[in-house]
């Protein structure tokens, strides 16, 4: 198509007949070589913990007390073994599972219900006031406070987590998001969109909750390091995940009592931690900027 | 005669201003539009000039009901915007677009050109996607822009390309009025004289009507068929061009053109610019809202509001005293037909050349 049309007078440059295609999102991201590396690594840690049952050598609640802290390298256990003597390699992968819903599950509800709560902020200031100040009441309660009182309410374990976790996030995303969306509600786009009559949930759909896609990324990546590490302190305080049960910070808080003489089965949960938030991270960044038509070179 | 397309009667908008944190108590308001009315008629071209915040720029968002009027009434093609509901409202939106200042902030940078420029068409339920795709490479070249460009982001293009793309998105539900609010004013001289020279083509080629809101006389010159002088929130003077530049019966309208750079050096020490400041829209002067400023203010300016009323020649002028007025013998023209006339003519020309 796009032939030339030689009676625009404002082409005053010569264009090609056709433009050569955009690179696709994906492409774009895994142009950068951090980024596709982090990808890879959320891919592989994604597929460790849904593949687990298959992956895994031994049963995680299998213990073996006569291989209790056992060095990596041992004869069978590459990873050596916990206090039990359960296989470290087994209690990995069941444990990245457990932390990574968890830590998926709370960003994803909390932000949601958060961003919401922002947008609606932001685009009905009748409601802007209540709203926020509902924000505060929630925020000026610490994450661990809320674990206790639904721990009380539903009994402890990983929904009572998930939940806790979520209500913390909610506040956190709903400033962000009504700070980010007021600073758009003032273009003149919002604006032309809304004098061509459309309704509210398109124009926020459509022009708002785009154009505030920054900030929401780069916060639920954050958060989602923050959350994991609370779910542990939550599961360290015997709200969380309940032994025998494998998660990855209360692993750690449980290797915390043989840091001396078997530093590993703390030091090996916490290495993954960071990997995993790491990943999120860099990947979150870099797929913020590969959603901004502006950074497209 | 015909009705107008757009009637606009005692339009006011004014902003509480409160005060205390439990129980607030309205301690005053801006008057940012107090009692504007004023015409459109079919096809033709309506300016507002004034100052910076003299409520130009409120008034266009009034009449597109962006936001509620105070009190008022305004009639677009008989029907009155300030009472209609959900669907109706939504119908008149079609009929009336708006074109915006700033060409870096008017396009969602999110949606490719040919989203923006289609979206109005969606949002009224105009066509089928391939139809919409039609209509919108026919506007593209319609405002100089080459097809394939409906696939590029707002950032790709220049302000006066961007500029174009905003007319495009107006036009593209085909509206009878299209309200410019200081269309030109963000771009550069030469991107100005394409663009309000694009926008009169658009006009003789589709027939709208332009309510045209600009600070710059000498595009305002060239655009408009009548002009409507604000200060402070009030209409001073209404008026044709011709008679309005040839004769402006309002001090502040002269003030206003005889601001106007002139190139006549002999003309310096003749013009008196006018002492003072806007006064605060939260105050506004009793009387005549222009007397703390005006060098012929008398006792009664002070005291009595002047209405807005016919002098002949289709100019209406709010001022007690206008017949009365000293002549200061000034050419008000002067300083813009010669440059900016010929150069906005220069361009037109080097447009049709090229086309």
């Amino acid at each position: 198509m796009a032939s030339v049309n030689s009676t625009a007078a404002a082409a005053a440059t010569p264009v090609p007949a056709s433009m050569p295609k955009r690179p696709g999102m994906m492409k774009r991201l895994l142009k950068e070589p951090v980024a596709a590396i982090a990808f890879a690594l959320v891919v592989a840690l994604i597929g460790a913990a849904v593949f687990a049952p298959w992956l895994a050598p031994t049963d995680p609640f299998d213990n073996d007390l006569a291989n209790a802290m056992a060095v990596p390298g041992t004869e069978g256990l590459l990873l050596g073994a916990d206090s039990q003597g359960r296989n470290m390699i087994t209690r990995l992968l069941y444990g990245l599972r457990v932390t990574m819903t968890m830590g998926l599950a709370s960003v994803l509800l909390g932000g949601v219900v958060g961003a919401l709560v922002g947008f609606s902020a932001a685009f009905y200031s009748r409601i802007d006031g209540v709203l926020m100040r509902l924000m505060d009441v929630l925020l000026s309660f610490p994450a661990i406070l809320f674990g206790l009182a639904i721990a009380a309410i539903f009994g402890p374990g990983i929904p009572a987590v998930v939940l806790a976790l979520s209500v913390a996030t909610v506040p956190l995303m709903a400033r962000i998001v009504r700070g980010a969306a007021l600073v758009v509600m003032r273009m003149d786009y919002i604006e032309a969109a809304r004098s061509t009559g459309m309704g509210d949930a398109r124009l926020i759909l459509r022009h708002l909750a785009p154009n505030c896609l920054s900030p929401i990324f780069v916060f639920a990546t954050l958060r989602f390091g923050q959350v994991i590490l609370l779910g542990s302190a939550l599961s360290f305080l015997g709200l969380g995940a309940q032994p025998p049960l494998a998660e990855l910070g209360a692993m750690a808080s449980e290797g915390r009592n043989f840091l001396f003489f078997a530093p590993h089965i703390a030091v090996i949960p916490c290495v993954l931690i960071f990997v995993v938030v790491l990943a999120f991270n860099v990947l979150g960044d870099a797929l913020r900027d590969a959603l901004d038509p502006r950074l497209r070179s | 005669m015909t009705t107008p397309l757009l009637e606009v009667e005692g339009l006011q908008k004014h902003y509480p201003v409160k005060k205390g944190i439990v129980l607030q108590k309205q301690v005053g308001a801006v008057k940012a539009v107090d009692g504007v009315s004023f015409t459109v008629n079919r096809g033709e071209t309506l300016a507002l000039v004034g100052e910076s915040g003299c409520g130009k720029s409120t008034t266009a968002r009034l009449v597109l009901r962006l936001i509620e009027p105070s009190a008022g009434t305004i009639r677009f093609d008989g029907q009155d915007v300030t009472k209609v509901g959900g669907g109706a409202m939504r119908a008149l939106r079609r009929r009336m677009q708006i074109v915006f200042q700033d060409p870096y902030a008017s396009l969602n940078p999110r949606l490719t050109v040919g989203d923006a420029i289609a979206e109005p068409m969606a949002v009224h339920g105009i066509g089928n996607a391939a139809s919409r795709q039609a209509k919108v490479q026919e506007l593209l070249r319609l405002v100089g822009l080459q097809p394939f460009h409906a696939e590029r982001y707002p950032h790709e293009f220049s302000g006066g390309q961007r500029q174009r793309i905003g007319i495009a998105r107006a036009l593209s539900v085909e509206p009878e009025l299209v309200v410019c609010d200081e269309p030109v004013s963000a771009l550069d001289v030469s991107i100005q004289a394409q663009v309000v020279n694009l926008m009169k083509d658009l006009q003789a080629r589709l027939g709208l009507s332009y309510l045209f809101i600009a600070h710059d006389l000498a595009v305002v010159k060239h655009m408009a068929d009548r002009i409507a002088v604000m200060y402070l929130g009030a209409v001073m003077e209404i008026g044709g061009k011709q008679a309005l530049f040839a004769k402006p019966r309002h001090p502040y309208t002269r003030a206003l053109l005889a601001a106007i750079p002139h190139p006549d050096p002999a003309r310096r020490g003749r013009v008196t610019p006018l002492g003072g400041d806007v006064p605060s829209p939260l105050a506004v002067p009793p009387g005549c809202r222009f007397h703390t400023r005006c060098p012929f203010a008398q006792e009664r300016c002070k005291l009595e509001v002047p209405q807005l009323r016919d002098v002949g020649d289709g100019q209406q002028v709010a001022c007690h005293f206008s017949e009365t007025l000293p002549d200061a013998g000034l050419d008000y023209s002067g300083g813009l037909t010669d440059a900016a006339a010929r150069r906005l003519a220069l361009y037109d020309a080097a447009r049709r050349k090229a086309a």
